[in-house]
């Protein structure tokens, strides 16, 4: 591709859609710094930047920018009101020499004190990024773990949550009497973030108990595990209804998947 | 940005009253999450405190790094939520904050809200599915595979709608900026 075939991209490599071959092209021209692709990706940038402003007009919390500020004064280096400098008259010539190399050698210091503050922010941000994916990666390993031993278990009850919308998928449920009842699904529609799903378990007479708050995630896939919080002989069925985020006392809609249990 | 790296920390209020809005609106808009929004939107803020010169050496239009340095970190957290794949029970973390209070324009701010409602308006011309696959891409980071996958269209029906949309976008920018 040349450099008007690749001009067409730059947006989309700038907002990181892009894959594949056209990317490595793409990419290859800034490599060489191509003097039209160089530039081009650059303005790219601040276009696709501009979509920021789709996000919905939200204020920040009041107490945010005292905290950014007293932070970045503790981060030291903060200019302070310069004093009245002594009368030149006063120091002999080996004073102010002394003074320059001082001067110099406190702006050197300054100087690399900013580098280390910059490099020791970005390692902070890097351990924190890693330590939150080790975290994140850990209770999903737990989380599959303990869905796995329910699904596997002889005692769990296999159960399918049949949807009401034909065009939904059908959601899976492993009901133990003791270690829980573990929900799966795949290819889960995306819902709105005011939006939750609830499982409410049906019993023989009485009202229903919610068992679970839930969504699926950004792959549309749901994988929860929920306590069994009653004898399992009572539960007549098992619901999820969609109800506002944070969940209802009770149900507020039909429910959109059903299973019957006993 | 020649202030704050002289230190100087009224510099950084003065950023910060500029661009907080904005940039705490799309943290908020990726993320969903008000008290991560908030950490990010910190983070932001002190990296460029701390990191003013990286600023210098790369130019441009400061709003617009602003908001790439904010999306960039906020699409961080993003994925890391997503491998997560976890409950998320605590309803607090999903409701979005009470409707913002309006406060006066900061100087200069006109070009800046003239140049949302261009935004606004363009986007709001496209096609539903048009749009929802650019904002795929671009509140949660999505790549042409997985925005064909989540909106179950092909692959180069997605390509097309992204890039026309935003090559139309670029134009009108242009236009606007001429």
């Amino acid at each position: 591709m040349d450099c008007e075939q690749l001009a067409l991209l730059y947006e989309e490599y700038a907002l990181d859609v892009l894959e594949g071959e056209e990317r490595a092209e793409l990419e290859a021209h800034l490599a060489r710094a191509c003097a039209q692709c160089t530039p081009g990706v650059e303005k790219a940038r601040w276009v696709v930047a501009q979509l920021a402003q789709m996000a919905p007009d939200a204020q920040p919390p009041q107490s945010l920018k005292g905290k950014i500020l007293d932070a970045a004064r503790a981060s030291g280096n903060v200019t302070e009101i310069a004093k009245p400098k002594p009368s030149r008259a006063f120091f002999p010539a080996w004073a102010w020499a002394a003074a320059a190399a001082l001067a110099l050698l406190t702006g050197y210091s300054i100087r690399q004190m900013g580098n280390q503050n910059a490099q020791l922010a970005d390692l902070r941000h890097q351990m924190k990024l890693a330590t939150m994916q080790s975290k994140a990666l850990q209770d999903q390993l737990t989380l599959g773990r303990m869905i796995t031993s329910v699904m596997m278990s002889p005692d769990s009850k296999p159960l399918k949550l049949m949807p009401v919308d034909k065009n939904m998928p059908m959601v899976h449920a492993y009901l133990h009497p003791h270690m829980g009842v573990a929900i799966t699904a795949d290819q889960m529609p995306s819902m709105p973030s005011a939006r939750t799903l609830q499982l409410w378990f049906v019993p023989k007479t009485g009202k229903p108990m919610s068992v679970a708050i839930f969504r699926p995630n950004a792959e549309g896939q749901i994988a929860i595990i929920a306590p069994v919080n009653m004898p399992v002989a009572e539960i007549v069925a098992l619901a999820v209804t969609e109800e506002p985020a944070g969940g209802s006392p009770q149900p507020t809609t039909n429910p959109a998947w059903v299973a019957q249990v006993n | 940005m020649e202030r704050i790296l002289q230190r100087d920390s009224a510099a950084l209020e003065t950023l910060y009253d500029r661009y907080s809005r904005p940039v705490y609106s799309l943290v908020l808009r990726i993320s969903q999450q008000p008290g991560s929004a908030e950490e990010i939107v910190q983070d932001v803020f002190l990296q460029i405190w701390q990191n003013a010169k990286r600023y210098e050496a790369t130019r441009g239009a400061l709003g617009p790094w602003l908001f790439t340095v904010a999306r960039n970190r906020a699409l961080d957290f993003l994925r890391l939520k997503r491998e997560k794949q976890r409950r998320r029970e605590d309803s607090a973390d999903f409701d979005l904050p009470p409707s913002a209070v309006v406060r006066p324009d900061p100087e200069g701010a006109m070009d800046q809200s003239r140049r949302a409602e261009k935004v606004r308006s363009l986007m709001s011309s496209l096609p539903d599915l048009q749009r929802r696959a650019i904002e795929l891409a671009f509140f949660d980071g999505m790549s042409h595979s997985e925005i064909s996958a989540a909106i179950g269209e092909p692959l180069g029906t997605v390509k097309s709608w992204i890039r026309g949309g935003l090559l139309r976008l670029r134009e009108s920018l242009e236009e606007a900026r001429s």
